[in-house]
């Protein structure tokens, strides 16, 4: 099957997500200079460059924790503003951050549910009172297909390894019906065996028709996995590539000089 | 080949558990009672003391519950000795200069004793208003003015003690209702206080099973039965033993009960209710918090209320304690409550922490100004040992993390 995103270019199919003519400032710094991006159905988009290039302005852009200055930003064709985390949410779109955002003291059932508890039925889970047991049994769930044991539910995640806390991360954009999740640097911190499991694991989602943008400043982390290719410097943007009809040292040298050749 | 009896993991697991935590203060409790009982020839352990110690320590209590809350939502709250201070005073202006003229004049058929619980009434709900309300205003001006809490309480440190004198004109106010002093200064029958002492060991054994049950429905591993049942069977013993101390005496005081239930109610707010878990989550990792939507200013407020809730309670009590409004009401306890919190396991980082180990903090800390008094040790050195603990709490508590 020819894979979706590809359809696209040719047909003029509609983004998933499309920002437009994006601007943020921080006081007279242009983070953020006429961005356009565009994210289809079951598509991995890359974005790379380097350290200050507005990668995670512009991610947090869509996330909801920035709000854009100028621009316009489209879902699957309508116009949409996103104002807060929970707006970018109610749009299937689901971040996992460079530091993870996870609460280090709490355990990994708590952190995955984190803002989004499920509540006991009836008035004691109107006044917030939460439903542990049925948490940490979905929670369960999700984790199993990672093939991990959890010896101890109590376990804080800061005593987790690195992949574990990937994992417990992942498990939040899963359960929580992502059709769009955003990562930001999700090979970082991790071991060679725990990011092929990251890649087996986007591949997986990518079969789900679920669209992912991977943030990196290393190329060589992403090259293989995505489909498309964008690359940033000082805020502004220096171009898109499909991956097959581009090299890594034509990316490299995008990222250095900050030109479209 | 030999086996160790416990695997490394589990050593570590076990030193990591909060359990072992709160058995390190108990322990440190029992040396430090042995040691007043000893210096004391025994004067420590009389029932009328540790009756007295237990009610010594309810008025603080409340105010290390609070605290509690603020300290792992990464934050702290200098003023709430003066804060119930202020409440105290509010309390016993209620009762001796604002309430009898309106009431008299309002039921002019009713006896002295109705007329007093009448009054009793309407000043605690004014009381706790007044706490919630000073808690509201300080709330505000941290979560959404964004000032830091030390600034804020530091300022209300002195503002309401400020506020005690405006009301009282610099004079001690009674009298005190015989209805208001029963809250702190009455006991439970005999009777009462053995069936409350069931009801909580029954409320023990339900959650030790309960427990059990759950990791044995999601397939973990449990703790051996009969570790599970010292651990049990620990508190229990605490709670007989408590018991038959008090009621050979006078009985379980009033407070005790209040702070009992109190203790329990927010000891489930906190694990139980997202607003809790926010609390943990925010303290532990404030970026992460916001950033999965949790409204953080919220939360903070709601935080800094419920302190000045417990305030109000510490008040009245105080209040019913003293049986008068003084001036110096509150004086230094915001150190007694904060350092209740550390030595009990709060973590001064914030995240870190239970309402349980709060708890025998304070319960720690008022042993130490008890004992102390009872030796006729002079107060230079109350204050030198009460500061030496507090530094060396915090110390281990440091030291146990690094490692753990």
């Amino acid at each position: 099957m020819k894979e979706r995103w590809k359809m696209v270019t040719t047909k003029n199919y509609v983004p998933v997500i499309q920002m437009k003519g994006i601007y943020k400032y921080f006081g007279g710094v242009h983070a953020i200079e006429d961005v356009n991006l565009s994210l289809y159905e079951g598509e991995v988009l890359a974005i790379v460059g380097d350290n200050g290039a507005g990668k995670s302005t512009l991610i947090k852009i869509l996330s909801g924790v920035y709000i854009a200055d100028k621009g316009e930003i489209f879902h699957k064709g309508k116009k949409v503003k996103i104002n807060s985390t929970i707006d970018s949410r109610d749009l299937g779109i689901e971040t996992m951050y460079q530091n993870l955002a996870l609460a280090d003291n709490m355990n990994l059932f708590n952190n995955i549910f984190l803002g989004r508890e499920i509540r006991k039925k009836g008035f004691l889970g109107k006044l917030g009172v939460i439903n542990s047991l049925l948490m940490v049994r979905k929670g369960l769930d999700l984790i199993d297909r990672f093939n991990i044991k959890i010896p101890d539910p109590d376990k804080k995640v800061r005593f987790l390894s690195g992949g574990q806390r990937q994992i417990v991360a992942t498990c939040r954009a899963i359960y929580f019906k992502a059709k769009i999740i955003i990562m930001d640097e999700p090979t970082a911190s991790l071991g060679v065996a725990e990011t092929k499991r990251v890649y087996e694991f986007i591949r997986n989602l990518k079969k789900q028709n679920i669209s992912i943008i991977l943030i990196s400043h290393n190329i060589n982390e992403v090259y293989d996995i995505s489909d498309r290719i964008m690359v940033l410097k000082t805020g502004r943007q220096v171009g898109v590539r499909e991956r097959e009809k581009t090299t890594i040292d034509e990316i490299i040298h995008m990222i250095i000089s900050g030109k479209d050749k | 080949m030999k086996k160790n009896i416990i695997s490394k993991e589990q050593f570590t697991n076990f030193m990591r558990h909060p359990y072992f935590r709160l058995l390190v203060i108990v322990i440190a409790l029992l040396i430090v009672w042995i040691f007043f009982g000893f210096f004391t020839n025994g004067l420590f352990f009389s029932p009328r003391n540790l009756s007295n110690l237990m009610r010594q320590m309810t008025i603080i209590s409340f105010l290390a519950m609070g605290m509690t809350f603020v300290i792992v939502l990464g934050h702290i709250d200098i003023s709430v000795g003066s804060v119930a201070g202020l409440t105290s005073m509010i309390a016993a202006c209620c009762q001796a200069i604002w309430l009898p003229p309106i009431l008299g004049n309002l039921f002019q058929g009713l006896s002295v004793d109705s007329l007093g619980t009448i009054s009793t009434i309407i000043t605690v709900i004014i009381t706790m208003l007044t706490g919630g309300l000073i808690g509201l205003i300080q709330g505000i001006i941290i979560s959404y003015g964004s000032v830091s809490a030390f600034v804020v309480t530091l300022g209300g440190l002195y503002a309401w003690r400020g506020v005690i004198l405006l009301t009282s004109n610099s004079r001690t106010v009674t009298p005190i209702e015989d209805s208001l002093r029963l809250i702190a200064q009455g006991y439970l029958t005999n009777i009462l206080g053995w069936f409350i002492a069931v009801l909580f060991i029954i409320l023990i054994v339900i959650n030790m099973f309960r427990k059990r049950n759950q990791y044995n429905l999601l397939g973990f591993t449990n703790n051996p039965l009969g570790i599970d049942i010292i651990i049990t069977l620990l508190p229990i013993l605490g709670v007989i033993s408590f018991v038959i101390i008090m009621n050979s005496y006078r009985g379980t005081a009033n407070p005790v009960l209040l702070m009992l239930i109190v203790g329990v109610l927010l000891s489930f707010v906190l694990n139980s209710t997202t607003f809790g878990r926010y609390v943990y989550a925010i303290g532990g990792n404030r970026e992460a918090a916001s950033l999965t939507g949790i409204n953080i200013k919220k939360v903070e407020l709601k935080v800094f209320i419920l302190m000045g809730l417990m305030c109000g309670i510490s008040g009245i009590v105080l209040t019913g304690y003293v049986a008068a409004g003084t001036v110096a009401g509150g004086f230094m306890f915001e150190l007694m409550a904060i350092a209740s919190c550390f030595i009990g396991g709060v973590s001064h980082g914030g995240g870190e922490g239970t309402l349980v180990g709060a708890m025998i903090g304070c319960l720690f800390m008022t042993s130490l100004d008890n004992g102390m008094s009872v030796m006729n040790l002079e107060v230079y050195w109350q204050y030198l040992v009460k500061g030496a603990v507090l530094v060396i709490a915090v110390y281990w508590d440091m030291q146990s993390r690094k490692r753990f």
